[in-house]
């Protein structure tokens, strides 16, 4: 770690020597310890993105694509128009770092700063999603412990704040396991009014700036700092840098914050998280283009004696900085004094675009406003790891197993089995909005009471194809939450990531995050999905085992739904329905769960993506839905889409007489057929009088479909039609197979 | 005649603005959302303490709750027999402000619980349930991590009839693997000896609106539509 010399003090700093040099020569002058310690956290590749930005500038112009985009990447929320006078403002990110080290209070502050995001762009917080990665649970006590809690810490902070969780993913495999990742999303409702009331910036000079909410603390200090290096043998001593939340607090927050905006009083708002105060003060000021006057001596603390370098870089939690019109000071207070959340007046801006900081009479940071947000970028070197070559030409062995006896193994498998024992933990019905409710279809839907409008959302992606095949694997992700939404009968509509990457440095780990970031873009502009922000987590590599994370650009969707009778769910509804499977299998074993579960192989051929034939079944669908030819539909995903059937069998305790034969390419083989991860499918049940139409119409949108069996009053799925002899699978014995792994790890 | 029903707002609920959402625009009368140091009793026909998480349940839930001004007030209503109702973490509030009888323990699974369940009604002569039938199954969503209904008399409960739900499977028994948290006799809710408070752990709120069930029912209507009954009926 660089040390710096200053006022007679040496102080450690994550800073370069290059940056050191251009803060001086920016400020024309040595910076105080204070000011060099807010440059320390800004410049933290965590708030400043200074290996991420040049790359992440393929997203920048979704406001402008699209006009039902209301604030797109570089804001605290994306915001969408949704019509009906409402606004969607919603977003994802990352909190591996503290979760890793202390998972409860990891996860649970996860939590808060994401509620914070949502809510700081005016909207009330309305649902919450959980993208989470683990080592594998079976024989790792570790992994159990983060596990257990990380659910627990999102659980007990979503359930008192009366957010709902309605849905989230969780994957485990090896290279999470001391770097998990625990992504948290939010979705905001409220009126485009709101919206526009309160942005995150400081416009107008003279307003007051008052704090309020938490104390700050000499908790989290260097929070970012700690995000933004791998972890170590040493990572340990580093707990005192992760924040401790306080979910009753962020309640009154809440509360109050959309009571203070109602007034119309409230011209910025920016909640607090990593960077602290320094982080929000530059950036409504800077980013606002006014400067400001700030008084320490009025920042409430929790402890005497903080300085102020202390109280700068504090990342205490359940705070937010509210910039508030004079003449509706006295009203603002009011409400803050209502709910009884501490509040301080503690400064006013001015037109001076400097940021200025008073400790008594000692001016202890003088800065140009923008001096800290605008850092510079570096442009990290990328190149794909050569051992690729070899995992992509790994081929399936030979089995000994039985089909049937693998299908029983993959069912149970941990990345595959019934995650109720999470969602369970979770309220996820407070807010009674939550239409389908999780396990009962894709993605989570919420209803907009007073409309006949829902919002459908999904989170996820498929970590191990990103591995083999980033470009193609981030689109897939986007295929599959997109999937999910559609699925459920809505259009998606924007599109939010978190990527989490290994060491930006290691050109190898820096190719990775570089081919997701392009799939993306290539992606979302082919299906004109607008990309309204994003969080880059770098760093996930441990420096013990000496490995990185596998590369996971979290995917999250928002879609609308038009009209209750639109809504289509997850499970099978009536025996003697067809069961019509949508898209080409092609043989796409590489990153299987059938690879990594039987064989324990990472390789192989990973699926690719087609933007055109993508588009074209979404638009095949659209129309089957339209017929309202579509009783129930789930898309296909890990295991293939025998697994997708099963699933589906299960709530309403159904069959399937399932006939392959001339169903599919007669070069595949048995398991490629059954177990192939190709992206873009789905299973869908239809009336058999419909066949016909919609045989019709598949041929009009040029899409692979066939029928390849009927739903059956049996708890059973017979399968002939194989290369291999028929075979039956008993759906109880499934159904205990797939409930039965995570408890029977979890619970003692 | 309008009938007025206040829900009480402390620090930290969260079910306040759903239970305000199904009296006004499902059942249709009149709710307000009263800040629990603004509540003045005279003004309104019934009470409810809906969900969430007062005070953080910080100490234990509800016991700062009882200590608001606001239980003063609702104790008048209390006894000039005036409807209360609350909804778990109310009930919470209600056992420790000893509006009724026991205590909500910790979940014997040590775990949060969010899932429909359903209860079967023992006792139908109370503000709350006499638009329902004894033996009558309920659906309806719990979410709480402690919810373990215990008493010390229960012998008295029984007697005095007390016991107005207990957690069943869908034909009405009564068995452990119906009982989702433990509680003695599967009881998911009590009232007190004149009928007219009643706290239960499932949300009633949560399961007014069809679109909203797993099974498409609205048995959390009858909760609300049986205090607008009686209301209308003490007032005429």
């Amino acid at each position: 770690m660089p040390k710096v010399k200053l006022e007679g003090d040496e102080i450690d700093v994550d800073l370069t020597e290059s940056e050191i040099k251009w803060i001086k020569e920016t400020l024309n002058r040595d910076p105080s310890i204070t000011e060099i310690g807010m440059f320390d956290v800004m410049h933290s590749e965590h708030c400043s993105y200074k290996s991420s930005r040049p790359k992440l500038k393929l997203f920048e112009d979704a406001e402008k694509n699209y006009d039902y985009v209301l604030a797109g990447p570089g804001e605290d929320a994306g915001v969408i128009d949704i019509g009906n006078g409402y606004a969607l403002a919603f977003r994802i990110e990352s909190h591996n770092h503290p979760s890793a080290i202390e998972p409860y209070h990891g996860a649970a502050t996860g939590i808060g700063g994401i509620i914070r995001d949502v809510l700081c762009m005016g909207a009330r917080p309305i649902a919450l999603l959980d993208p989470l990665r683990f080592g594998p649970l079976k024989g790792n006590p570790h992994s159990q412990w983060l596990f257990k809690y990380v659910v627990k810490g999102i659980a007990d902070y979503g359930n008192c704040t009366g957010i709902p969780t309605i849905g989230g993913e969780v994957e485990f495999d090896e290279s999470f396991e001391s770097n998990c990742l625990v992504n948290v999303a939010c979705i905001g409702l409220g009126t485009i009014e709101d919206f526009k009331h309160a942005p995150s910036r400081a416009y107008n000079p003279g307003d007051y700036v008052i704090l309020m909410g938490g104390s700050t603390g000499r908790d989290g200090i260097h929070g970012v700092t700690f995000a933004s290096r791998t972890l170590t043998e040493m990572s340990e001593a580093d707990r005192p840098a992760v924040q401790i939340g306080d979910p009753f607090t962020k309640k009154m927050i809440i509360e109050a914050t959309l009571e203070a905006v109602k007034t119309g009083y409230v011209r910025g708002l920016k909640d607090l998280g990593g960077g602290g105060l320094s982080c929000a003060l530059s950036e409504l000021t800077g980013d606002g283009g006014t400067g400001g006057d700030i008084d320490m001596s009025k920042i409430f603390t929790r402890e005497p004696g903080m300085n102020s370098f202390e109280v700068m870089l504090s990342e205490s939690q359940e705070r937010m900085a509210f910039i508030v019109k004079p003449e509706g000071l006295e009203e603002i207070l009011k409400i803050f004094r209502k709910f009884e959340m501490a509040h301080a007046v503690i400064g006013r801006t001015d037109d001076s675009k400097v940021l200025k900081i008073h400790e008594g009479n000692n001016l202890v940071v003088n800065l140009p406003a923008t001096a800290l947000s605008d850092s510079p970028t570096i442009d990290r070197e990328e190149k794909r790891p050569a051992y690729l070559d070899d995992l992509i030409a790994q081929k399936t062995p030979e089995s000994s197993m039985s089909l049937e006896d693998i299908i029983y193994k993959l069912i149970a498998s941990e990345n595959i089995c019934n995650k109720e024992w999470i969602y369970r933990q979770y309220d996820h019905e407070v807010g009674v909005r939550s239409v389908v409710k999780c396990g009962e279809g894709d993605a989570g839907v919420l209803r907009i009471i007073g409309t006949n409008k829902f919002i459908a959302a999904s989170v996820g992606v498929n970590s191990k194809h990103c591995f083999l095949d980033p470009y193609n694997g981030a689109k897939g992700g986007l295929v599959e939450v997109c999937g999910n939404v559609i699925a459920n009968g809505a259009e998606p509509r924007a599109m939010v990531n978190c990527c989490n990457f290994g060491n930006p440095e290691k050109p190898e780990s820096f190719w990775f995050f570089s081919k997701a970031v392009e799939g993306m873009n290539d992606f979302c502009r082919a299906l004109r999905i607008p990309i309204v922000g994003g969080n880059v987590s770098f760093y996930n590599e441990d420096e013990v085992s000496n490995t990185a994370i596998k590369p996971t650009p979290v995917i999250m969707i928002v879609g609308i739904i038009e009209g209750k009778e639109n809504i289509i769910t997850l499970p099978f509804k009536n025996a003697g329905n067809d069961i019509l499977l949508i898209g080409e299998t092609k043989p796409e074993l590489g990153g299987s769960e059938y690879h990594s579960v039987i064989y324990d192989l990472e390789g192989g051929k990973p699926p690719k993506v087609d933007e055109k034939k993508i588009k074209n079944i979404w638009l095949f669908i659209h129309e089957l839905y339209a017929n309202k030819f579509v009783k129930a539909n789930h898309d296909v995903n890990k295991g293939g889409f025998i697994i997708t059937i099963a699933e589906m069998c299960f709530n309403n305790k159904l069959g399937a007489d399932l006939d392959l034969s001339n169903c599919f390419n007669e070069n595949l083989r048995d398991d490629e057929i059954l177990f192939s991860e190709s992206v873009g499918r789905f299973v869908i049940e239809t009336e058999t009088q419909n066949y016909d139409k919609i045989m019709e119409l598949a041929q009009k949108f040029d899409i692979k479909i066939n029928k390849i069996g009927i739903l059956i009053h049996e708890p059973e799925i017979n399968i002939k039609g194989l290369k291999m002899t028929d075979f039956k699978l008993d759906s109880r014995k499934m159904k205990n197979l797939y409930d039965s792994t995570i408890p029977k790890l979890m619970e003692i | 005649m309008t009938i007025k029903i206040a829900v009480i707002q402390f620090p930290g609920s969260n079910c306040d603005l759903d239970t305000i959402h199904v009296l006004n625009d499902v059942i249709g009368i009149k709710a307000d959302l009263i800040w629990h140091n603004h509540f003045k009793e005279a003004e309104f026909d019934g009470v409810v303490l809906p969900g969430g998480f007062s005070f953080g349940d910080y100490l234990r839930s509800g016991i700062i709750a009882a200590h608001s001004p606001a239980l003063d007030q609702a104790r008048i209503m209390l006894n000039d027999g005036r409807p209360i109702i609350g909804i778990c973490n109310g009930f919470q509030i209600l056992a420790e402000a000893q509006f009724l009888p026991g205590a909500l323990l910790r979940n014997d699974s040590l775990k949060f619980i969010c899932k429909w369940v359903n209860i079967r009604v023992e006792n139908k002569d109370t503000v709350f349930t006499n638009k329902m039938n004894v033996g009558d199954v309920l659906a309806i969503p719990i979410a709480h991590g402690e919810g373990r209904y215990f008493t010390d008399n229960l012998k008295e409960l029984e007697e005095n009839n007390q016991i107005v739900f207990k957690y069943s499977n869908e034909k009405g028994e009564i068995t452990p693997k119906d009982n989702p948290n433990g509680s003695q006799e599967s009881i998911a809710g009590v009232c007190n000896l004149d009928r007219n408070c009643l706290g239960l752990m499932p949300h009633p709120e949560r399961a007014s609106e069809s679109i909203l069930s797993p099974k498409g029912t609205e048995h959390g209507k009858l909760f609300f539509e049986s205090m607008v009954d009686f209301i209308k009926k003490r007032v005429s």
